[in-house]
């Protein structure tokens, strides 16, 4: 594969304009600037950054550079993208208004062309806290000496169990004496608080040894607690993780942790954040995971737009797979295409004003960045994306796709969920269980009749209690959630 | 903007549900509840009228219930069931109303899809309203959503401007 050109390393096409080579730069620096104390390696490739905007934006060098470089091996992208909108056209007014766009991303790629497997880079980060005593970790415990059994030979694996402070229990690389790792994990024990920062720190800092283009580069965390004043490092580890490519995922045990940081820590790596009630269920989560990396199509797809004047991006949500709200960029970390089916983003557009001048109307301007691990020739890939409308002084009367309209369905649930549980939190439950109970109609019309019985029960006991049941709040959350799940969405594909 | 139909909250041009009620904004294919104008007195029972519930005998063991449409003279007997709902069945509605008033031209009464409950608990019974676009009077004074309201024989029960009696029957 060789060294990657000046052009993949900021991640730009090798026609990209001065404007896309100044964004580009610019995005990385805020990302991976020295002064926000980044660890050793990033340090390199923060110099290695600058150097290439430095030698691309003086003309006569990148003139002499281009014409040096070799051919690219496949200017064809295997990315099918797919935008849907809530409307034809933007109307002229002199309010703001809103479109929602769906973008509907698959891949095309000849498996011949792909490897059979992707070798895992993956790091299980284990919340050892007092809380975790008992049947919570001894189901890790016995999950993770599964997991050990299942690797293969040129698989890296690392476990960090954390509690006020990390222990690199199993640092990263092949395993080359199984029983002793058995026996190591096999004697974890249980005590102290929970500092997520310090376990995910090592975590990271195991799979960054071995990170590369063509493995699953992955931390695994799971925990059942709060973790108090390290969210501010945790969430600059994760814009780390995800310049580095490195996905980290979650999986939130009982009612205790932090759903809200843990949602948006690992939405902003591509990663996902799962709810466990059951602790039956731990095992198939945790394996499930797994097994869900080994299929991926690609890798976190990161879309870096420009942020633009007169329109913000309002929302971004991912429908399909591991339905997730998404931190809002740029860049926008996408997710990734499942083996099987299509990446699906949910993208609401808020317009401010439509400049008199124009006849059309840009919404998002830049590049779609992705790697293909299994791809045998090439693996990094990066293309143009752009939203845009054209405008008209009259509304044009069409109906918006179908596709559209379901997962606005959706959303508009999830949305409203989400309100009533911002309304709790400022105690003003009379709001709060308004919006719950108009959900509740929502949903007996849409045929979920346990749900809006579960969320009626849960009015009930907010009107006694003023306060969400025990296992309420993040039951209600993941279960609107689950509206989205593909059993739902999968038989509308258009 | 954009005003919400069924709760009146605003919306910015472009948008496709109700933030506030999730009532779906554009291209309602099957026919929404017909609106209908609220009275001078809906309002003033509004501000006057707070959550006043009648004071209800029990209705006995045996009894069996039924429902009178006064406008239109029919009798639906409510017969098997611990709760009955009501409303309108349209076509492209996942699931019907225990009690379906289409029949009976429900949709130009104003009546929801699922306008309202009965609960039978015994011994009493329940009206619930399902926060239908036109609400729902018991005996003349409009009833909060999604609350219990005991009823008895004889009450008078309005979903929208359909006229219904309660009919107990020992």
């Amino acid at each position: 594969m060789g060294k990657p050109s000046l052009y993949e390393s900021l991640g730009l096409p090798r026609d990209a304009s001065k404007e896309e080579i100044r964004h580009a730069y610019r995005q990385l620096v805020l990302r991976l600037h020295p002064d926000k104390n980044v660890s050793a390696g990033e340090t390199e490739l923060f110099i290695d950054i600058q150097q290439a905007y430095e030698l691309l934006s003086d003309p006569m060098r990148k003139a002499d550079y281009d014409s040096h470089l070799p051919d690219e091996l496949s200017r064809v992208s295997p990315l099918n993208i797919q935008i849907y909108y809530s409307q034809p056209s933007l109307v002229r007014l002199s309010e703001p208004q809103l479109i929602y766009s769906l973008l509907e991303l698959s891949l095309q790629t000849d498996t011949n062309q792909l490897v059979s497997s992707t070798p895992m880079n993956i790091s299980l980060v284990v919340d050892c806290s007092t809380s975790m005593q008992g049947i919570r970790l001894d189901t890790v415990k016995l999950t993770a000496i599964e997991l050990v059994r299942q690797l293969q030979p040129n698989d890296i694996f690392s476990l960090i169990k954390f509690n006020d402070r990390a222990e690199l229990l199993i640092p990263a690389g092949t395993l080359s004496d199984i029983k002793s790792t058995e026996m190591k994990i096999q004697l974890l024990q249980a005590g102290g608080g929970t500092e997520i920062f310090k376990g995910l720190e090592m975590g990271f800092s195991q799979v960054s040894q071995f990170r590369s283009n063509n493995r699953v580069n992955h931390v695994i965390l799971i925990t059942d607690g709060r973790t108090y004043g390290d969210e501010v490092s945790c969430d600059r580890l994760a814009d780390q993780s995800s310049a580095l490519g490195i996905s980290i995922s979650s999986l939130g045990i009982g009612t205790q942790w932090n759903d809200k940081f843990l949602d948006h820590l690992t939405s902003k790596t591509g990663g996902i954040c799962k709810y466990v009630s059951d602790i039956q269920d731990i095992r198939s989560s945790i394996l499930g995971e797994i097994s869900r990396l080994g299929s991926n199509l690609t890798e976190q797809i990161t879309y870096n737009y420009q942020a633009l004047q007169e329109v913000e991006l309002h929302s971004a949500f991912r429908l399909h797979p591991a339905s997730s709200p998404l931190v809002l960029g740029p860049p926008l970390i996408l997710g990734f295409i499942p083996k099987h089916g299509t990446l699906n983003i949910l993208l609401e557009f808020l317009i401010k004003d439509i400049p008199s001048s124009i006849t059309s109307f840009t919404l998002a301007k830049g590049l779609i960045n992705y790697e293909i691990p299994r791809h045998k020739i090439k693996t990094n890939y990066v293309q143009r994306l752009i939203f845009e409308r054209k405008i008209t002084n009259d509304p044009i009367h069409e109906a918006p796709p179908t596709i559209i309209l379901n997962a606005m369905t959706s959303f508009t649930l999830y949305f409203m969920q989400e309100r009533a549980r911002d309304e709790m939190a400022k105690g003003d439950f009379n709001s709060a269980t308004r919006h719950m109970e108009n959900l509740a109609t929502n949903l007996l019309r849409k045929g979920e009749n346990d749900l809006a019985q579960t969320i009626l029960d849960e009015v009930a006991y907010i009107h006694t209690n003023r306060s969400y049941s025990e296992n309420g709040e993040k039951r209600l959350k993941y279960a609107t959630r689950s509206l989205f799940l593909p059993a739902r969405t999968e038989g509308n594909n258009l | 903007m954009i005003v919400c139909p069924n709760c009146g909250n605003k919306e910015m041009p472009g948008a496709l549900f109700c933030k506030e009620c999730g009532t779906q904004l554009v291209n309602i294919s099957r026919d929404p509840t017909l609106a209908i104008p609220s009275s001078l007195s809906d309002q003033l029972h509004e501000q006057l009228v707070e959550d006043k519930s009648q004071d209800v005998p029990p209705t006995p063991m045996d009894a069996s219930l039924s429902l009178f449409l006064t406008d239109i003279g029919e009798v639906i007997p409510l017969e098997g069931l611990s709760e009955y709902t009501i409303g309108r069945s349209s076509e492209d509605q996942p699931i019907l109303p225990d009690i379906d008033l289409a029949p009976y031209h429900a949709y130009d009464y104003g009546i929801s899809r699922l306008h309202a409950s009965i609960k039978i608990n015994t011994p009493y019974a329940f009206l619930i309203d399902f926060g239908s676009a036109n609400g729902t009077q018991l005996n003349g004074q409009k009833i909060t959503p999604h609350k219990p309201y005991p009823i008895t024989h004889g009450d008078i029960i309005m979903l929208g401007e359909m006229k219904i009696q309660l009919l107990v029957n020992r």
